[in-house]
C-alpha cells in the first residue's frame, strides 16, 4: 500500500483512497435523486413533462457538488489553487456543453426553436457527467485528456472515477436514442428524455463498475507487492 | 494468380443471391399477369349456355343463330337502367350495420340511420350487406378490384409504368363500350385509372391526407345536381373524408364523428331526390342506389393489411323499382336483428369479388374479361324484381319464383362460362398460369355442371309443368356455385395466400450465401498470408465496431418505424463511427479537421434526409408531421430563391476544379485525359441545362426547347461513349504494369468521371451538392482509414479493414436517402425518367429511373471503392504489391458485397416474420423490392467493377 501511495503521488498526486470515492459518487448520485426529488415535490413536474426544467434542476443541485468535490483531487496542487480548479470546472461546463451539443446534433438530435432549451440544458447535464470532473482535476493537461479520452488507459483511481462515468453516460445516451424512432407515441419517446434517462442510467452504473474495478486495480497492487 | 480465381466468387454470389431472391419472390410477392383481353356481346354465342331451346321463355320462333344480334340484350337481361354508386372510402362494416348487431355499442355506429331506416322499412328492395374485401386493402387495388372482379396482387405484370391506368378489361370499360354513360366524381384516383372513359369527370385531388373536405364538398357540389340530369347511366362518387378523418385522427375522434353525420345528411337528401323521382316515367323509376366502401379500417385508421377490421367493408343497395322478386331463402345469407328502435334490420354477406360481374349481369353488359366472381344472388334479386317477367308467359308453368331461379341459373351459366374462359386463358398467356392439377378440379366441377344443367334442360323442355324442376335448379345453382367457388378459391391460394415453403427455402439460401460471402474473405484472407507470410491479425476492436454497426442495421429492420426512419437510423451509426474516429484522431493528434469535416458532413446528410422525410409525410399518413420551420424560414430569406438556383452551379464549378486538379496532377496522358475533359464538358452541358431550366432569366422558347432535351442525350451520348472508350481500352488497350497502384487510381478516377455527369443530370439541381458531398465523404472516409496505421506503419497493409468499408456503405446509404428518395413507390423520382425525353419507352425511361434511384447509392460508390484499398498501398512498395494489391480489392469488394447482403437478409426474414402485418403492403413490401433490387444491382455492379479493375495477373 505505501508504495502504491508514493507510486501515485509521483504520477498524478492526489491519493485518494477506495471509500473516499465511493461517498464521492454517492454523493453525486444522492444529489441526481435529490434533484428528482425537487422537481417532483417542489416543482410538481418530471422530466417527462418538463424536460428542460428538470435538467436545469439537476444542473442546479448537481453541478456545485460535482466541481467542489472533484477539484479537491485537482493533480497539479502545487502550481494549481482550489479555487482556481474551482474556476477550470465552470469555465468547463459551457465548453463542454458544446460539445456534447454538437455530438448530439451530428447524431441527429432535432434543432428548432422549441429544442433549444431542451438541448442546451440536456447538454450542461451531460458535460456535468462526462467533461467538468476532468476539467476539474486535469485542466488543460492534454496527455490525461487524451489518455482517458482518446486511448481510455485509466491508471489511478481518480482516473478511474472520471473516466468510466464518463464514457457510461455517453454510451447510455447513445443506446438511450434508439427508441425515439418506434411508434409507440409515448411522452417519454420525446427528445431528449429517453436520452437523458439513458445517460443517467449508464452514468450510475459506470459510477459502480469504476469503484469494483478500481478496487480490484487495488487488490492486484496488493498482491503484486 | 489467376484473374478468375480472384473474380469466381462475385458471380457465383451473384447466381447465389438471384437464385434465393427468385425463389423468395415467387413465394412472397404475389404476381398476376394482366391480360389483354376483352369480353365482347357477341362472344355469349361460344358459351353453351345459349342454346336457342334455353330460351323457352323467350319468343320459341325466334331463328337461334341470329338472337345473339338481334336480340336486344347481350349477356343478360337488363334489370336496371341506372345505377349510382356512391363509394366511401374506408367504411367500416360498423359504420352502416346497427349497433346491435355488435356485442358494443361504440360511439361512431348508428351514424348513418338513413340506411337503417331504408332497411327495414323497405326491407324487400333495400339491404345492407358485410362486403369482404380481398387484401391488400389499399384504395388503388380496391377500386381495381372493384372494376375487374380480379384480385390485384401488389405487383401486376404489365402495369403500366408511373401511371396505374388499368388496362385489364373492367366494368368502367364495358359500360362505355355498351353504350353506357357514366359520370364520375371525386378522388382522381378513378381519373389514373380511367383516363378517357368518363362522360364528364369532378375529380378532386385525393393527395392530401390533412384535407378532410375538399373531396366531399367537391362530391356534394355535383352529386345533387347530377341526380336531376339524364345524360349519365351510371354514376359514380367516391368520398374520401372518412379515410382521411382515420388517417389523421381514427376512427374514435369527434371528425370521424362530424364526417359519418354529414354524409347521412347527404344520403337522406339522395334517397328523398330518387325516391321523388321514381315514379312509372320518372327519371329514376328503375334506379339502383348503392353505398360502399372500398376497404374497411383499423381503429387507428389504418388498412392495406388483411385483418378482418380491414376487410370487412359494406355496400347498402336500394332498388327504387317497386316490384322485387322474393328468392328462396337457401341463396340468402341474411342475419336479422332488432336495431335500437325495435325494427327488424336484416344484413348479408357479400364477396367485394363478386360486384362488378353482379352490376354487369343487372345492366346487361358482358361481364369482365378477368372476372372471377359469382353473380351475387341477393345483390342480383334487388334488381331482378324489376326484369319484365312476363307473369302471362312465364306464369302459366312456373310460380315467380321459380322464374326468377330459371333465370338466375342462366346467368350463373354464362358466368361461370366466362370464369372458366378467363382461368384456361390465364393459365394459357401468362407468365405463371395455374397448376394443371388445381385445373383438373374445377374442370371436372364445371363439366359436371355443364352436364347437368343440358339434362335439366332437355327436362324443362320435355315436362311443359315446370312446378317439379325448382328442386333441380336448386341442384344446379349450387353445382355452379361450387364450380365458381373453388375458382374464387384457387385465385385466392394464388393471388393473396403466400408460399411459407418457397419463402422458407429462399431465406435459407439468402443464409447460406452469407456463409459462402464469409468464406470468400477468408480465403482470400489465407491467400494473402500464404504468398506474403503475414500474420492475420484477428479480431479488432475495428472489425467488431464493423461487425456491430452492421449487425444494428440489420435488426432494426424488424421493427416499421426503423424502416421508415432508415435514414436517419443510418446516418445515426455511421456519426456514431465518425465520433469514434475522433477519438482515434486525438488520439494520433493527426487528421483532427478531416474528422470534423466527416461530422459536418453527417450534419448536412441528416439535414437533406430529414427534408426527404418531410416528403414523405406528404404522401404516406404514417409519420407525424415533422416541424417544417426549415422551409418555412427558407421561403422567408428575401435572396433566397437566388441561393437556391446558384449553389447546385458553384457545386458544379467546385467538381470540374477538383477534376482538373486531378488531371494535371497525374502524370497519366492520352485517353485518361480524353475522357475527363469528355466529363469537365458535360458538366458545364448540366450547367447550361438548369440555367436554361431556370424561370428567372427568360431565354427564347426554341432555345429553352434545346436545352430541355438535347443537352441531357449529349450528355447521356458523352457518358455512353467514354464508357465505350473505356471498355475498348480494355479489351484492346496495351497494359505496361508500370505502376499498377496508380493505374487503378486513374482508372476509377475516369470511370467515376464517365458516370458522374448522368447521375448528376438525373438526380437534378440537387445532384451536383450530393456529389460533391459524397467526394467530401469519401475523402474523410479514406484519411480516417489512414489514421489507424499511423503507429503500425505499414506491417498491416495486406488486409483490407472492415470499418472504412462498412463506412462506405454505410454513406452510401445515406447518400440514397439525402438525394430524395426512400424505400417506397412514392418515393421513385419519376421525373427523373423524362429528363431528355418526352415520350415514354419502358425499357429507356426504366433504365433512367434506375440510374437515378441507385446512382448515388449503388453505381458511384461501387465504382469508387478501390480508393479505399489504393489509399493503404504507398507508391514505395509498389514492386512486391501487384497481386497483393488486386487481392485487397477484392477483399474489399467481398466485404462491401456482405456489408450490403446483410440487412438484405435481414430485411427477408422481417418480411417473413411480418407477413401478417398491417403495413405489409404498404411499407414492408415496398423496403423488400427496394433492397432485393438494391442488391441485385449492387452484385452485378461488383461483378462488372472486379471485372474492369482487377487486370490479368502474371503469377
Amino acid at each position: 500500500m505505501e508504495m502504491e501511495k508514493k507510486e501515485m503521488a509521483s504520477t498524478s498526486s492526489t491519493p485518494i483512497s477506495i471509500p473516499e470515492a465511493f461517498f464521492l459518487h454517492l454523493i453525486s448520485a444522492l444529489a441526481l435523486a435529490l434533484a428528482f426529488w425537487i422537481a417532483h415535490y417542489i416543482f410538481s413536474t418530471h422530466l417527462i413533462s418538463d424536460p428542460s426544467l428538470t435538467l436545469f434542476l439537476i444542473l442546479v443541485v448537481q453541478s456545485p457538488i460535482v466541481i467542489l468535490l472533484y477539484s479537491r483531487y485537482r493533480t497539479d496542487r502545487h502550481q494549481c489553487s482550489y479555487f482556481k480548479a474551482v474556476a477550470r470546472g465552470l469555465l468547463g461546463l459551457p465548453a463542454g456543453a458544446i460539445i456534447n451539443a454538437f455530438g448530439a446534433i451530428v447524431l441527429g438530435a432535432p434543432i428548432g426553436a422549441q429544442y433549444f432549451l431542451k438541448t442546451l440544458n440536456w447538454s450542461l447535464v451531460m458535460s456535468l457527467f462526462n467533461i467538468v470532473p476532468s476539467a476539474c482535476v486535469f485542466g488543460s493537461s492534454w496527455i490525461d485528456w487524451q489518455r482517458l479520452f482518446a486511448y481510455t488507459k485509466p491508471i489511478g483511481t481518480i482516473d478511474h472515477m472520471i473516466c468510466i462515468p464518463a464514457h457510461g453516460a455517453i454510451i447510455g445516451a447513445w443506446f438511450g436514442a434508439w427508441p425515439m424512432p418506434l411508434d409507440w407515441e409515448r411522452p417519454w419517446q420525446e427528445w431528449p428524455i429517453c436520452v437523458t434517462y439513458g445517460a443517467i442510467l449508464g452514468y450510475s452504473i459506470a459510477m459502480a463498475a469504476s469503484l469494483v474495478l478500481s478496487h480490484q486495480r487495488g487488490l492486484q497492487h496488493v498482491k503484486r507487492d | 494468380m489467376r484473374k478468375w480465381s480472384l473474380l469466381w466468387p462475385f458471380w457465383a454470389i451473384l447466381a447465389i443471391h438471384g437464385v434465393a431472391i427468385l425463389i423468395f419472390v415467387k413465394g412472397f410477392l404475389l404476381t398476376r399477369t394482366e391480360l389483354p383481353y376483352f369480353s365482347h356481346c357477341s362472344d355469349v354465342s361460344q358459351s353453351p349456355c345459349f342454346t336457342p331451346d334455353s330460351f323457352f321463355h323467350s319468343n320459341p320462333s325466334v331463328p337461334s343463330p341470329s338472337y345473339a344480334t338481334n336480340f336486344s340484350r347481350c349477356w343478360t337481361n337488363p334489370a336496371v337502367n341506372r345505377i349510382i354508386i356512391i363509394v366511401f372510402d374506408a367504411l367500416r362494416f360498423d359504420f352502416v350495420a346497427p349497433s346491435s348487431f355488435f356485442e358494443e355499442s361504440k360511439p361512431w355506429m348508428d351514424k348513418l340511420r338513413v340506411l337503417h331506416k331504408m332497411a327495414s322499412e323497405r326491407a324487400s328492395s333495400a339491404k345492407i350487406f358485410k362486403a369482404i374485401a380481398d387484401p391488400p386493402t389499399t384504395s388503388l387495388q380496391r377500386l381495381k378490384g372493384i372494376t375487374t372482379g380480379g384480385l390485384p396482387t401488389f405487383i401486376d405484370v404489365g402495369n403500366s409504368f408511373g401511371a396505374p391506368a388499368i388496362i385489364e378489361d373492367n366494368l368502367i370499360h364495358q359500360l362505355v363500350q355498351n353504350g353506357k354513360r357514366v359520370v364520375m366524381m371525386g378522388d382522381d384516383t378513378w381519373m389514373q385509372l380511367f383516363p378517357n372513359h368518363f362522360q364528364k369527370a369532378f375529380p378532386y385531388p385525393s393527395f392530401n391526407v390533412k384535407d378532410l373536405h375538399t373531396v366531399d364538398n367537391g362530391c356534394i357540389e355535383h352529386l345533387l345536381p347530377s341526380l336531376y340530369e339524364d345524360d349519365w347511366d351510371v354514376l359514380i362518387a367516391h368520398f374520401l373524408g372518412v379515410d382521411h378523418a382515420g388517417h389523421i385522427f381514427g376512427v374514435d375522434s369527434s371528425p370521424m364523428f362530424e364526417k359519418l353525420e354529414q354524409y347521412n345528411t347527404i344520403l337522406e337528401k339522395v334517397v328523398d331526390v330518387l325516391e321523388s323521382q321514381s315514379e312509372t316515367g320518372g327519371l329514376h323509376e328503375n334506379t339502383l342506389l348503392l353505398v360502399m366502401g372500398d376497404h374497411g379500417q383499423t381503429l387507428n385508421g389504418d388498412h392495406g393489411g388483411g385483418s378482418a377490421e380491414e376487410v370487412e367493408t359494406s355496400l347498402f343497395a336500394m332498388s327504387f323499382n317497386k316490384l322485387s322478386a322474393s328468392i328462396p331463402s337457401e341463396f340468402g345469407t341474411s342475419s336479422c336483428q332488432l336495431d335500437s328502435q325495435g325494427r327488424e334490420i336484416c344484413t348479408s354477406s357479400i364477396q367485394q369479388l363478386d360486384f362488378p360481374v353482379t352490376l354487369s349481369a343487372l345492366l346487361g353488359i358482358p361481364f369482365p374479361y378477368g372476372s372471377i366472381g359469382r353473380v351475387n344472388p341477393e345483390l342480383y334479386a334487388l334488381g331482378a324484381g324489376s326484369m319484365k317477367l312476363d307473369g302471362t308467359k312465364v306464369g302459366s308453368y312456373l310460380n315467380q319464383s321459380g322464374g326468377w331461379m330459371q333465370n338466375y341459373v342462366n346467368v350463373l351459366c354464362v358466368n361461370s362460362w366466362q370464369v372458366k374462359r378467363y382461368i384456361d386463358n390465364y393459365t394459357a398467356s401468362s407468365v405463371i398460369g395455374f397448376s394443371d392439377e388445381d385445373l383438373l378440379h374445377t374442370r371436372s366441377l364445371y363439366d359436371d355442371a355443364m352436364e347437368s344443367w343440358s339434362h335439366i334442360r332437355k327436362g324443362l323442355l320435355s315436362n311443359d309443368d315446370g312446378s317439379d324442376n325448382i328442386p333441380s335448379l336448386k341442384r344446379q345453382i349450387d353445382a355452379y356455385s361450387n364450380f365458381l367457388a373453388s375458382v374464387a378459391e384457387l385465385a385466392r391460394s394464388k393471388w393473396t395466400e403466400f408460399n411459407l415453403k418457397m419463402m422458407t427455402l429462399g431465406f435459407s439460401l439468402m443464409l447460406a450465401s452469407l456463409f459462402v460471402h464469409f468464406l470468400a474473405i477468408k480465403r482470400i484472407s489465407k491467400l494473402c498470408s500464404s504468398s506474403f507470410a503475414n500474420e492475420d491479425c484477428g479480431t479488432t476492436f475495428e472489425l467488431m465496431l464493423s461487425c456491430f454497426l452492421v449487425a444494428i442495421r440489420a435488426c432494426s429492420f424488424l421493427s416499421n418505424s426503423f424502416i421508415l426512419e432508415e435514414g436517419k437510423a443510418t446516418s445515426f451509426l455511421l456519426a456514431t463511427s465518425g465520433i469514434i474516429m475522433l477519438r482515434y484522431s486525438i488520439a494520433e493528434r493527426k487528421h483532427f479537421l478531416k474528422v470534423v469535416i466527416f461530422l459536418l458532413l453527417m450534419i448536412y446528410c441528416r439535414f437533406t434526409i430529414e427534408v426527404g422525410l418531410l416528403k414523405q409525410a406528404d404522401t404516406s399518413a404514417f409519420l407525424k408531421v415533422y416541424p417544417s420551420w426549415v422551409l418555412e424560414i427558407a421561403s422567408l430569406l428575401p435572396g433566397w430563391t437566388y441561393v437556391t438556383e446558384a449553389v447546385p452551379i458553384i457545386a458544379l464549378i467546385l467538381l470540374v476544379q477538383l477534376l482538373l486538379k486531378n488531371v494535371s496532377g497525374s502524370q497519366s496522358k492520352g485517353m485518361w485525359q480524353f475522357v475527363v475533359y469528355g466529363t469537365i464538358f458535360c458538366y458545364i452541358l448540366t450547367g447550361v441545362h438548369w440555367a436554361l431550366e431556370n424561370d428567372m432569366l427568360h431565354f427564347v422558347p426554341a432555345v429553352e426547347g434545346i436545352g430541355k432535351n438535347c443537352l441531357p442525350r449529349i450528355i447521356y451520348a458523352i457518358g455512353l461513349g467514354q464508357l465505350s472508350l473505356l471498355l475498348f481500352r480494355q479489351l484492346f488497350g496495351e497494359d505496361k504494369p508500370l505502376n499498377c497502384r496508380k493505374t487503378l487510381v486513374t482508372k476509377t478516377v475516369t470511370m467515376l468521371a464517365a458516370c458522374s455527369p448522368t447521375v448528376i443530370i438525373l438526380a437534378g439541381k440537387q445532384g451536383s451538392l450530393v456529389a460533391l458531398a459524397s467526394v467530401l465523404g469519401g475523402y474523410c472516409i479514406i484519411s480516417m482509414d489512414n489514421l489507424r496505421h499511423g503507429g503500425d506503419g505499414n506491417d498491416r497493409v495486406l488486409t483490407v479493414d472492415s470499418l472504412p468499408v462498412t463506412q462506405w456503405s454505410l454513406f452510401a446509404i445515406c447518400l440514397f436517402f439525402s438525394s430524395g428518395h426512400w424505400c417506397a413507390f412514392d418515393g421513385l423520382r419519376y421525373a427523373a425518367a423524362f429528363i431528355g425525353f418526352d415520350e415514354f419507352v419502358l425499357v429507356r425511361q426504366a433504365v433512367l429511373l434506375m440510374i437515378d434511384t441507385f446512382g448515388f447509392s449503388i453505381i458511384l460508390p461501387i465504382f469508387g471503392l478501390p480508393f479505399i484499398v489504393a489509399n493503404k498501398y504507398s507508391s514505395t512498395q509498389a514492386a512486391k504489391v501487384e497481386s497483393s494489391l488486386f487481392m485487397g480489392l477484392s477483399q474489399a469488394y467481398l466485404m462491401y458485397g456482405l456489408v450490403t447482403a446483410v440487412p438484405v437478409t435481414a430485411t427477408i426474414l422481417c418480411v417473413i416474420l411480418q407477413r401478417r402485418h398491417l403495413m405489409v403492403w404498404g411499407l414492408f413490401a415496398p423496403k423488400f423490392v427496394f433492397d432485393v433490387v438494391a442488391l441485385i444491382l449492387t452484385d452485378v455492379c461488383i461483378c462488372l467493377a472486379t471485372l474492369y479493375y482487377v487486370p490479368h495477373l502474371s503469377s
